[in-house]
């Protein structure tokens, strides 16, 4: 959901994983299947693998403390680890990429719902200095799948105004039909 | 004097049973308000007055007729912050035939999905599968309805109604949003959805749940407003991936 932070160096050229020229397509299969996806992701799983770059789709092997120095360095509040558990446990699909080398996160995404209708994607993070290669609509890209292939027809997040460009291409709309994304604040409570 | 015992369903939090008294001949009925826990930013005074405005609005919507009792009545704050019960009548009305209706309110999340399938109809949604509907309020954080609970005079029997229905899902630390609130067409309007999702909000605070959220349709965004919801705080935005509009 929020991306925060600059590249302040280019990556070099090895580490570029944006293919030229290339659109990208999602094909939603319309029923699930557990082995390889015929879908066409704009960085293949392969592709990312071979620049070390693991995917990973369960809280294994996550290390909280890690996760939570990326959440500072892009700019959220810095949250109780504890919490951050008991929030990625009662969390329905959540998506991250291991950097190979230091096998810490660098790439986060998660989704919570009721599994059936509808989903709301939290904490959409790419470490900044992995920034700019990717790695976000990687992450994006397979989590919506996910969701989708679920039956989840409603899909929605809350954006900073300066990511909505990031979230536009992979298919989001703001504010459809009218409807305002709208948040419970303590301090402005009116009352007819 | 009338004696309450609310049966427990299933639920991860305790219920409250309480006693009040009914002074036949008194048309106002009291009884000792349950307060529940509101956050620790508001100050006293702020919230008594929050609270009156918000009882006022449910009272003036009956005034009507005198034969309707408020049960809960704002009195002194508690120091302590107490629990939200789990189930309690919100407004009673002895009707001139001598029946009493009451409104109950329950987070404890027990919804029959044909009732609920039926109160979706009358507000005019259109039908979704109801194991779906099931498995959508198996898998939410928080389910909080309104009954309507008529006792005929003489009879034994009490017609047990849904008339409104609101659910949270969240991730049990960080956020939650609220979705599907709707109130029975004929019980709009006196309200009850302020309070559903008032309360609602309550239960969501007092478990420590912090971001509140929620998608308003352009033109319900006022009723939420005076809720305390902001749309666009910070410019932030809500989206939706491939919405059907």
């Amino acid at each position: 959901m929020l991306l925060r932070g600059i590249i302040s160096t280019p990556l070099p050229s090895s580490l570029r994983l944006k293919t030229p020229a290339r659109h990208k397509t999602v094909a939603v299969s319309a029923h699930t299947s557990t082995d390889t996806k015929t879908t066409n992701y704009s960085i293949s799983d392969q592709a990312l693998e071979s620049r070390g770059f693991i995917l990973r789709r369960t809280i294994d092997d996550l290390n909280l403390d890690h996760l939570n120095t990326v959440f500072v360095a892009v700019g959220f509040p810095k949250r109780d680890p504890q919490k951050i558990k008991l929030a990625l446990e009662h969390t329905e699909s959540l998506l991250w990429i291991q950097y190979n080398k230091t096998q810490r996160p660098v790439a986060f995404a998660r989704a919570t719902g009721d599994g059936v209708f509808n989903a709301i994607i939290w904490d959409v993070v790419v470490d900044p200095s992995f920034q700019g290669i990717g790695l976000g609509k990687a992450v994006m890209e397979r989590l919506l799948d996910e969701l989708s292939s679920k039956g989840i027809c409603n899909i929605a997040l809350y954006s900073e105004p300066r990511v909505l460009g990031f979230y536009r291409p992979l298919g989001f709309v703001a504010d459809p039909d009218g409807i305002r994304g709208m948040v419970y604040s303590r301090k402005q409570k009116k009352r007819k | 004097m009338l004696t309450r015992n609310i049966l427990a369903p299933s639920s991860p939090w305790p219920v409250v049973s309480f006693d009040f008294r009914c002074q036949v001949s008194d048309k106002l009925l009291t009884r000792r308000y349950l307060n529940y826990g509101h956050d620790r930013g508001l100050k006293k005074h702020n919230s008594l007055r929050l609270r009156a405005g918000f009882w006022d609005s449910i009272k003036s919507g009956f005034l009507k007729n005198n034969t309707l009792q408020v049960i809960e009545t704002p009195s002194e704050p508690q120091e302590d912050e107490e629990v939200l019960p789990q189930e309690f009548v919100l407004i009673e009305k002895t009707e001139p035939d001598g029946a009493v209706e009451q409104i109950l309110f329950s987070s404890g999340g027990d919804v029959d999905v044909y009732d609920l399938e039926a109160l979706c109809d009358k507000v005019g949604w259109p039908r979704r599968p109801l194991s779906k509907l099931a498995a959508a309020l198996k898998n939410s954080y928080m389910v909080a309805t309104l009954h309507s609970i008529r006792k005929s005079p003489g009879s034994g029997n009490d017609q047990k109604k849904l008339i409104g229905m609101a659910r949270a899902t969240s991730d049990h630390a960080f956020n939650a949003t609220i979705w599907d609130v709707l109130v029975d067409p004929s019980y709009q309007g006196q309200g009850l959805g302020k309070a559903l999702v008032e309360k609602l909000i309550r239960a969501l605070l007092q478990r420590d749940i912090g971001n509140i959220t929620l998608f308003a349709d352009s033109q319900v965004v006022e009723f939420y407003r005076n809720l305390g919801f902001e749309p666009d705080p910070e410019g932030i935005k809500g989206m939706f991936w491939y919405p059907k509009y």
